[in-house]
């Protein structure tokens, strides 16, 4: 099967490892579009999400390879079995790329005409969406099977950001879709669901989020697996979000910090539950 | 808030059936177009009145300018708290008692070119529930004095048959809404202090506007803005509903309901509501916010869920554009598209308040979401420091040289922005009190 990465960065270590798993069952991407890592809207959201002092920080372990730890410390530690490069790790979706012999091509948007017209060069029959723009028609409509999506919650009752957080505030099970992107926001067909046990495992939000990406990424084998072996089968989702209707509308938005701080006060509170668990059982 | 056009504006051209419906419109443009410069001309010779309001004009429309080029809007600029909601608060109450006139009455507005207006009757009076709220939480008793004059000023007010002036400069052209706005804070003056006259006030305005009430539930003709019915008279349907529930006196009530029933019939599916109907102004989001506040607030005293269901239906997709762009247009045109440039401040913290109470009653987290994110924005925008009038001051637009009351500082902004951060407080408070076990229960 011939698949394409579309990454948010160069260095996103969640291209990273998505290209490495998928390389890993036999399915080595034919090419990469990511995003470029300089562009002003992208730097300024990564400023606004993670500071000045987590960005300078992030940017110096990414640019001076031998800053820092010599065996490579990740912003995700989950990803780090993806990310292991004999004693080194891949530090950028460049190095996977020389690693695998695929090419990777940066640009300032996914949707551009020159960005599909590359991407439609490779005539993928699937690409891996792992960050970037929120994609147009004439891109999703670029693959033969379409466009795949690891979403950090359970879709169709979470869709949007901060899924995770949303999922434990509301007291729904936490977990990962996969499914096939389209016009709308997590509306696309659907062809797994996992739900992640392990919640209470995890000691912050920050840390949730990690171990759903990595379970997310381990997961895609299983579904390109079966995409490949023609054994599985999108199922469109039951509600429509194309209209107002508040009733059928699960789109959540990006959470305020005195909701992520009870979210986080849930996570503490599943994590003592679990442990009292042990104790007892 | 009519005050634009009020100012000058009478009834008496618009309210002429002799004259056809298309010549009448036409007059009523001209009417409010003419009202508009004249308006504009007699701020600008502010200016020359007081040369030392220079500085800030300027320091203003830079700032505003440097803000405009090199802000980004992103989805997270909203979410962390940088300015506490407490302290925003002292502000805005300060800000108010230093509006507060020799009179007793509240100004309308802070003008960076001609000052501090004159007392105006409709704001005083809806100021006052706010402003005892203010005094409950921060136990402030400048709050509870300024609430007292202000009651004291708008009794003083009052016409022989109930109603009360439209206008700042002594009308004496009684006016629907602004009786309908002054009632709410005469219930709220009686429930705090129990004083007969200021019951038989509110009950004379009541029946004022019980008396007014056209046959198919609207307010229109003499008493009326622009001598047409309109969409947002809604919040005078709020005040009878709370006189009603005050006086046990049915009858407020049912005309409340009356036209509860006829600002429905103007909601569309896409949530757009029909019959603002303000000649020579764009839809402003501060009225399509008064149509839903005042519908959403009637329909809870009187126990009507498809009010609430309508409400909820436009607030959502509004909340969803908010939350998509970290914007609100200041205002739209039908089914809420076209949106302007510039944002309405006042309507923006009218939303939080819609919102926050939508999610007292459905117990969707998202509005409370929203509303949060909001009130930062506010939060974020107002003056922290400056000279009176304009440090902890509600710009009409922003930028200031929007146009919804451009360059001037508007009482009513702050008394929706406390609104929104009190009602925030409240409900987040509640929150970690009984926890969203609670309110998963109670949704």
């Amino acid at each position: 099967m011939r698949i394409v990465v579309l990454g948010s960065s160069v260095y996103s270590e969640t291209a990273c490892a998505m290209a490495v798993r998928l390389a890993g069952c036999g399915h080595v991407p034919v090419g990469a579009l990511v995003l470029s890592t300089f562009e002003r809207g992208t730097l300024l959201r990564k400023l606004a999400q993670w500071g000045v002092r987590d960005v300078t920080r992030y940017a110096r372990r990414k640019l001076i390879p031998n800053h820092g730890n010599a065996q490579g410390i990740v912003h995700n530690s989950y990803l780090q079995p993806w990310l292991k490069n004999g004693s080194g790790i891949f530090r950028s979706l460049r190095g996977v790329a020389a690693f695998y012999d695929f090419p990777v091509v940066v640009g300032t948007n996914q949707n551009a005409p020159d960005s599909i017209a590359r991407v439609r060069q490779w005539s993928p029959d699937l690409i891996v969406f792992t960050g970037g723009n929120i994609l147009r028609k004439p891109l999703l409509d670029v693959p033969r099977l379409g466009v795949l999506n690891v979403h950090l919650g359970l879709l169709p009752e979470i869709r949007g950001m901060s899924s995770p957080e949303w999922s434990l505030l509301k007291g729904v099970p936490v977990g990962v879709t996969i499914h096939y992107l389209d016009a709308g926001i997590d509306t696309g067909p659907i062809l797994r669901r996992y739900e992640f046990t392990d919640a209470a495992g995890c000691d912050s939000l920050t840390d949730l989020r990690n171990r759903l990406i990595a379970f997310g990424i381990e997961k895609i084998g299983e579904v390109v697996a079966s995409l490949d072996q023609g054994a599985i089968t999108a199922i469109p989702q039951t509600d429509s979000d194309t209209d107002n209707d508040k009733d059928k509308d699960n789109q959540f938005f990006v959470m305020h910090e005195w909701l992520r701080a009870r979210a986080t006060e849930r996570l503490t509170q599943s994590r003592i539950g679990a442990a009292a668990e042990r104790m007892h059982g | 808030m009519n005050l634009s056009s009020e100012l000058k504006q009478g009834i008496t051209a618009s309210a002429n059936t002799d004259i056809p419906a298309t010549s009448k419109d036409n007059a009523r443009i001209q009417n409010a177009v003419t009202d508009q410069v004249a308006r504009g001309l007699k701020e600008v010779t502010g200016l020359l009145r007081g040369p030392q309001r220079v500085v800030p004009v300027i320091r203003k429309l830079v700032s505003d300018k440097i803000h405009l080029t090199l802000e980004q809007r992103h989805l997270y600029s909203y979410t962390t708290t940088k300015r506490d909601s407490r302290d925003v608060l002292q502000s805005l109450l300060q800000w108010i008692i230093e509006a507060q006139r020799s009179d007793g009455g509240i100004a309308a507005y802070y003008s960076l070119l001609a000052g501090y207006s004159k007392s105006y009757p409709e704001v005083t009076g809806y100021i006052i529930p706010t402003l005892y709220e203010v005094a409950r939480v921060t136990k402030s008793d400048d709050a509870v004095v300024a609430a007292e004059k202000a009651t004291q000023w708008l009794l003083s007010l009052q016409m022989s048959n109930g109603s009360f002036p439209r206008g700042l400069d002594g009308e004496t052209q009684p006016s629907v809404f602004n009786t309908g706005q002054i009632l709410q804070g005469l219930v709220h003056a009686h429930r705090e202090t129990h004083r007969c006259e200021i019951r038989d006030a509110a009950i004379a305005a009541g029946n004022w506007l019980v008396a007014m009430h056209q046959a198919d539930g609207s307010w229109s003709g003499r008493g009326a803005y622009q001598g047409v019915a309109h969409t947002y008279y809604s919040m005078v349907s709020w005040a009878l509903a709370e006189l009603s529930e005050h006086t046990a006196d049915h009858r407020y009530g049912e005309a409340a309901e009356r036209n509860l029933d006829w600002v429905l019939s103007h909601f569309r599916p896409s949530g757009w509501i029909d019959g603002i109907n303000l000649s020579g102004h764009p839809n402003f989001l501060h009225f399509i916010a008064y149509v839903l506040q005042g519908v959403l607030e009637c329909a809870l005293l009187r126990r009507r869920k498809d009010a609430i269901e309508a409400v909820a239906k436009s607030a959502w997709v509004l909340m969803r554009k908010f939350e998509t762009s970290k914007f609100l247009p200041g205002a739209y045109e039908a089914d809420f598209k076209r949106g302007h440039s510039f944002t309405c401040l006042t309507g923006n913290a009218q939303m939080s308040c819609i919102w926050l109470r939508l999610f007292e009653v459905t117990g969707d987290l998202r509005y409370l979401n929203a509303a949060l994110k909001m009130n930062e924005m506010l939060k974020q925008i107002i003056p922290a420091n400056g000279r009176p009038g304009i440090a902890g001051g509600v710009c009409g637009s922003y930028p200031v040289w929007g146009l919804y009351q451009p360059l001037r500082y508007i009482s009513w902004g702050c008394k929706f922005l406390a609104d929104a951060l009190l009602m925030e407080q409240r409900l987040t408070h509640a929150l970690d009190a009984y926890g969203f076990e609670a309110l998963q229960c109670a949704s």
